[in-house]
Parts: structure tokens; sequence; C-alpha cells
């Protein structure tokens, strides 16, 4: 621990007691309830702040045992978001059946795509930085599928409640800057690891604790998840809305054959 | 910095921009007069002004007029109607738009979503898109597009075509939940 410079140590702090706060939101709040999974992943988070404190602690941070159990420790967080983030969209759409299933099938498209994408851009020097390739494979996938949820969600015109916008957005910015971080610390100082893992671990830790910033404001108020009628095709807004639509097309049909007579018809 | 890794760098610029975007509200980008009951009256106006329209993409009148010798006059007019022009298409674009829109709350009430419909209307979205910035382009350079006006108002009549098809089927599926709860609530004032 005592090897780690002044400075990461000290956001290493930050970020623990920013994690805190966002645990303290949830079961204050009992928001805990409505999201069990995203409240197992900060639980979680914090567990890995003090699981690589004792690991720090005995085997130093230079050791290959740290470097290969802070990775694991790190697989199972990622994990746990990735399965939080589920939890969020489900929770946004379980009202809308159908967007539902077409979001889980391009959920399945983007991942998939992505996996290949990065596994091609990664072939040929696999073994050299295989955990940073593992990460940002990760987050490019994640970050992509998450966004092509949300462009799903954003071209239904589905309101998605304010606070869980803004942790879905914190997932995905987390992982933005993940992406960016690792690519640009690897090109410019990849042949002295060791010397930039100060800077690594403080630049991930700050844009960490920002997006743990976000999650407290974001849970600063209980979650409102808004119940929809649960039977679409018959419920009142349908009602409501079937025959004025059909009015509209009536019209819109009317003019269009219109435009196109006055079209077809010699000058 | 080598060749993936840029492309990688380049690809988690644009996720960050995608997201800065996919979380701003919808609301600032849509466009004025959205609302169902204002649209039908400027529906109207649209059909009753096409044959002006039209008139402003005809050649005759510039001639009529340049033959006058009245250059100035010609260039003003020119101008003037091709304003009239773009102010049309912009209004058949925005019909196409609240159409869409409303094709789109249809979907999300909808229980089940058939992949290839959803895709199609989707295409069908971005080619009418693409032929508006077309003919925009076209009228601003000073061109005369009415075939483009044609195939332009075709992908709205399908796209009207397949909304009515989608409301009669939300119709049909409507009526037998209908049904179906009333036979159940039925059967159970029965049981003794």
């Amino acid at each position: 621990m005592s090897s780690l410079p002044l400075y990461v140590l000290l956001f290493w702090a930050c970020s623990a007691l920013a994690q805190l706060s966002v645990l303290a939101r949830l079961l204050s709040n009992g928001n805990f309830r409505k999201l069990p999974l995203f409240t197992a992943y900060v639980g979680l988070n914090l567990c890995q702040v003090a699981f690589l404190a004792v690991v720090y602690s005995i085997w130093g941070i230079n050791s290959d045992t740290t470097y290969k159990l802070a990775w694991y420790s790190e697989c199972a967080a990622l994990l746990a978001g990735a399965l939080a983030t589920t939890e969020i969209l489900s929770v946004t759409l379980r009202q809308y059946q159908g967007i539902w299933g077409l979001v889980w099938r391009t959920l399945t498209f983007t991942s998939t795509l992505v996996v290949l994408l990065v596994a091609l851009a990664a072939r040929g020097h696999w073994a050299t930085a295989k955990w940073f390739e593992l990460n940002r494979g990760y987050h490019l996938t994640f970050a992509a599928a998450v966004i092509a949820c949300l462009l799903v969600v954003r071209y239904y015109s589905i309101q998605v409640p304010v606070a869980l916008k803004m942790i879905l957005g914190g997932f995905c910015l987390y992982s933005c800057t993940e992406i960016l971080i690792n690519t640009v610390l690897q090109s410019l100082l990849k042949r002295a690891f060791y010397a930039y893992q100060p800077i690594w671990q403080s630049s991930t830790m700050l844009s960490f604790i920002v997006v743990q910033i976000i999650w407290v404001a974001a849970l600063w108020n209980p979650l409102r998840v808004e119940a929809r009628p649960s039977a679409p095709s018959s419920d009142s807004i349908y009602k409501r809305l079937s025959p004025e639509i059909n009015e509209r097309l009536r019209e819109l049909n009317e003019k269009l054959l219109r435009l196109w007579k006055l079209e077809a018809r010699p000058q | 910095m080598n060749f993936p890794l840029l492309l990688l760098f380049v690809f988690g610029v644009l996720l960050a921009l995608l997201l800065a975007w996919v979380l701003s509200d919808p609301r600032k980008f849509t466009m004025p007069g959205g609302d169902l009951s204002s649209t039908e009256d400027m529906d109207r106006r649209h059909v009753t002004y096409f044959p002006q329209v039209r008139q402003t993409m005809a050649a005759q009148d510039f001639v009529f007029l340049a033959s006058r010798g009245s250059r100035a006059l010609t260039r003003r007019v020119r101008k003037e109607r091709r304003k009239i022009a773009l102010a049309y298409v912009a209004c058949l674009r925005s019909d196409f738009l609240k159409s869409w829109r409303l094709a789109r709350v249809i979907a999300s009430m909808s229980p089940q979503l058939g992949v290839s419909q959803e895709l199609e209307r989707f295409r069908l979205g971005l080619a009418f898109s693409w032929r508006y910035e077309m003919i925009r382009i076209k009228i601003l350079f000073g061109f005369a597009p009415l075939p483009e006006l044609g195939s332009l108002s075709d992908v709205v009549s399908r796209l009207s075509i397949r909304l009515e098809t989608a409301m009669n089927d939300l119709g049909e599926r409507a009526a037998l939940a209908a049904k179906l709860a009333s036979s159940l609530h039925g059967r159970g004032l029965d049981t003794p």
C-alpha cells in the first residue's frame, strides 16, 4: 500500500467515500428494493476496495499475484455491473413488452458484433496485454450495447425516469472514459507499464468518482417508476388514440392521392 | 498510435458523443406544432395550395417574364417561389414525421413487435429524409423537382397504409382481449 503514490491513495479514499454515499442513498431511500442488483453491485465495489487493500498490503503492488487477483476482482465487478444495467433496462421497459423484446435482440446483436470487432482488433498481440484488451473489449461491448438500447428507447419516445437515465449514463460514461484512457495510455506509454500505472489508476479512479457523484445525485430522492396500464391493446389510451389516428391517416391518404393525381395529369 | 488503436480511440469518442446525444432531452429537437388537432387544418391548407406550389416550379412563367424584359422581376419572382416551394416541402416532411411518431407510439403499445416491420418503417424514414434533403437542395439550386416530389409522396402513402394495417391489427387484439376478459368474468359470476 505504501508504495502507491499519495495522490493515488487520496483518489482511492475519495472513491470509497463516494461509493459509501451511493450505498447509503440506496439504503436510506428504500431504493434498494427497486434496484436489488444495482445495490449488490455497489456493495460488491466496496468489497473490492477492501479486498484490494488487503491484497496490496500482503503481496505488495508490483507482484504477479496482486496483478492477477486485482483483475479477477475486476471481472466480478464488471459482471455485476452488466447485471445491474440489465436490471435498470428491464425496470424501464417491463411495461413495454414489445420494445423489451426488441431491446433484447439489439443487446445480443450489438454485443456479438462488438466482441467480434474487438477480437479482430486484438489479434496478434493478445498475449502481451491480455487483461487490458479484455477490459477494454468489455467496456466497448458494454457501452455500445447500452447506447444501442438507449437509441431504441429514444426512437420509440419512451420516457425514462431521470434517475434511471443518470444511472445508465454513469455506467456508459465510465465505460467510454475507460476505453479512451486505456487506448491513449497504452499507445503513449506501452514500453513502461509500471511507470504509468499510477497515472492509469488515478485517471480511472477519477472517472469512477465522477460517476459515483452522478449516482448520488440520481438517488437523492426515492425512485419513482411510473406504472403504465398492463393491457396495452385494450386500455383507454388505445381507445382514445385509435379513431384520432385513423382519421388523421385517412386525411393524409386523401392528400397524397390528390398530390399524385395532380402530378400524373399532363401539364 | 497504430491503426487499430486509433480506430478504438475514434470509436470511444463516437460512443461518448452518441451517449451525450441519446441522453439529451428529445423535446429540444421536436418541431413546433406537433399536436394532432393543430395539424388537421395545416393538412387542408397543404392540399389547397398544391396547384400553386406546382405552378411555382413551372418554367413558363419565367419564360414569359423574361420575354417581357424584366430581369429583376424574374429574379425576384423566382426567389419568392423558391421560398414557397421550400415551405411546402417542409410541411410535407412535418406531416411525415408526425405520422412516423404516431406509428412508433402504436408500436410501443403493442405487446409484440415484428422486427421486419419495424426495420421497414425505419428504412422508410431514412428514405424519406434522404429524398427530402435531395429535393430541398434541388429547389435551393433552382431545379424543378416534380418527379422527386412524386416519390416523396409515395413514401408518405406507403407509411400511411402500414399505419392503417397496424391500427387494424391492434384493434382486433383489443377486441379479442376484451372478449376474453368478459368471458372469464362471466364464468366467475356463474359459479355458485
